[in-house]
C-alpha cells in the first residue's frame, strides 16, 4: 500500500531554515522507517541520512518520529497509520536534512572517561565474577546513539549538562569492579552540569532503545556524589 | 577553516517555551513538579496555624475556622490529591535509585509505611489515645 511521510528537509547551501516536504512510499508490515527514507533517497538523491548496520545495533540512524526520538531500523510504518513526520534529532543542530552535528554529544561522553582505568601493570587477564558483571551490565548495554539527548529537556535547555548517556557510563565504568578511575571522574558528576542537573524527567529512560535506564544511573550518580561529598568533608585536608 | 568557509551553516532549533505540552510523558512531568504550588498553600496554613497558637484562644478559634472554611477546605483536598499523585511518582522512582529489593516489594513497602505513619499520627494528634 502507499503511505504518506513528511520529512524535514534543510540545505544549508540554499535554505534559512528547515522546512517539510512529503513523500509517498510503498509500505507493507515489514517496511521500517529506515527503509521508507532508501525509498525517498530514490525519488530525491539530495536526500541525506544516515544509516549503517540496520539492526539496532550501530544507533546512526536516529530521527524523531512524530516528535520522539526513534532508531529508524526499529520503527515501522504498520505503527503509524494516521501518518508520520520525520524530523532530524532534537537538541542537536541540523547539518542537512536529517542529520545533526553530534560532536557535543561526543565531547560529553569522552569528558567523563568512558573506559577501564586500572594501573595495574601486566598482562594478566581481569577477573570478575557474575555477580560483579551483574552491578553495572545494564548500563553496558548503550549503544551511544544519542537518542537520550533528544528526549532530554535538561539537556535541550543547557547543553553544557553532561547528559543521559555520558552520566549512565560513567555510572558504569565507577561500577566495574575491574576500574579505578572513579576518583578522576567524580568531580565531572559533581560539577554543576554534572547530576545534578538532572530532574528525572526520566522520558529518555522510555526512548532508550537497550533499555539502559539512564535516569535510574544518573539518579544512582547522585547518591554516589552525595557520599563523596560528605566522604570528603569528613577526610583530613591532607588526605584529599 | 570557519563554518561559511566549508558550507556548513549548523541550524539550531532551540527548545520551545511549551516543550512540555507537546508530548504526555512530559505533561505528567511538569504535573508531578506542579504539586509542589497547592502544598505552598497547606503550609501557609500550618504555619498561619502555629502562630495563631502563640497568639491565645480567640486567635486559635479564629484559625479552627479559618480552615473550615469551603474554599479553605477544598483547596487542601486538592494539596492531598496532589500530594498522594507526587508520593504514587516518587515510590515509583525509588526501587530505580535505590534498588535494595524488589520493585513492587519496595512500592508496596513505601504505602504501608505512608499509611502506617498517617494512621499513627492521627490516633496521636486526634486525641484518641
Amino acid at each position: 500500500m502507499t503511505q504518506t511521510i513528511v520529512i524535514a528537509r534543510y540545505n544549508p547551501e540554499q535554505d534559512e531554515k528547515p522546512h517539510h516536504e512529503t513523500y509517498q512510499v510503498q509500505s507493507d508490515d515489514n517496511t521500517s522507517v529506515l527503509d521508507a527514507l532508501q525509498q525517498v533517497q530514490q525519488q530525491d538523491p539530495g536526500l541525506s541520512f544516515r544509516w549503517s548496520c540496520r539492526m539496532a545495533i550501530c544507533g546512526s540512524c536516529g530521527v524523531m518520529v512524530n516528535g520522539v526520538p526513534k532508531l529508524g531500523c526499529q520503527t515501522f510504518l504498520r505503527d503509524y497509520p494516521a501518518g508520520l513526520v520525520i524530523t532530524p534529532l532534537s537538541n542537536f543542530a541540523v547539518e542537512k536534512d536529517l542529520i545533526v552535528d553530534k560532536e557535543p554529544f561526543l565531547d560529553h561522553l569522552s569528558a567523563i572517561k568512558p573506559w577501564l582505568i586500572n594501573t595495574a601493570e601486566g598482562t594478566q587477564p581481569y577477573v570478575q565474577t557474575p555477580k560483579q558483571l551483574a552491578k553495572y551490565q545494564q548500563f553496558a548495554n548503550c549503544i551511544t546513539c544519542g537518542l537520550c539527548y533528544s528526549a532530554c529537556p535538561q539537556f535541550g535547555l543547557n547543553p553544557e549538562f553532561r547528559g543521559p548517556a555520558a552520566l549512565a557510563l560513567a555510572h558504569r565504568y565507577n561500577l566495574d569492579s575491574r576500574d579505578q578511575g572513579k576518583a578522576q571522574r567524580m568531580p565531572e558528576l559533581n560539577a554543576k552540569n554534572g547530576v545534578w542537573t538532572c530532574t528525572f524527567v526520566g522520558f529518555f529512560s522510555d526512548v532508550c532503545t537497550k533499555k539502559v535506564d539512564p535516569a535510574a544511573a544518573i539518579n544512582q550518580g547522585k547518591v554516589e556524589s552525595a557520599k563523596d561529598m560528605i566522604v570528603s568533608i569528613l577526610k583530613p585536608s591532607g588526605a584529599r | 577553516m570557519s563554518s561559511e568557509q566549508n558550507g556548513r551553516r549548523p541550524y539550531l532549533l532551540p527548545l520551545r517555551r511549551d516543550w512540555w505540552l507537546q508530548l504526555r510523558f512530559y505533561r505528567l512531568y511538569m504535573l508531578r513538579e506542579a504539586t509542589v504550588l497547592p502544598l505552598l498553600f497547606f503550609v501557609g496554613c500550618l504555619i498561619f496555624g502555629l502562630y495563631s497558637l502563640g497568639q491565645g484562644p480567640m486567635q486559635w478559634q479564629y484559625w479552627l475556622e479559618f480552615m473550615a472554611k469551603p474554599w479553605v477546605f477544598m483547596l487542601n483536598l486538592l494539596t492531598l490529591a496532589a500530594s498522594l499523585f507526587h508520593a504514587k511518582t516518587f515510590f515509583e522512582l525509588f526501587p530505580r535509585v535505590m534498588p535494595l529489593a524488589p520493585p513492587r516489594l519496595m512500592i508496596a513497602g513505601q504505602w504501608i509505611g505512608t499509611v502506617v505513619v498517617a494512621v499513627g499520627l492521627i490516633v496521636l494528634l486526634g486525641g484518641y489515645v
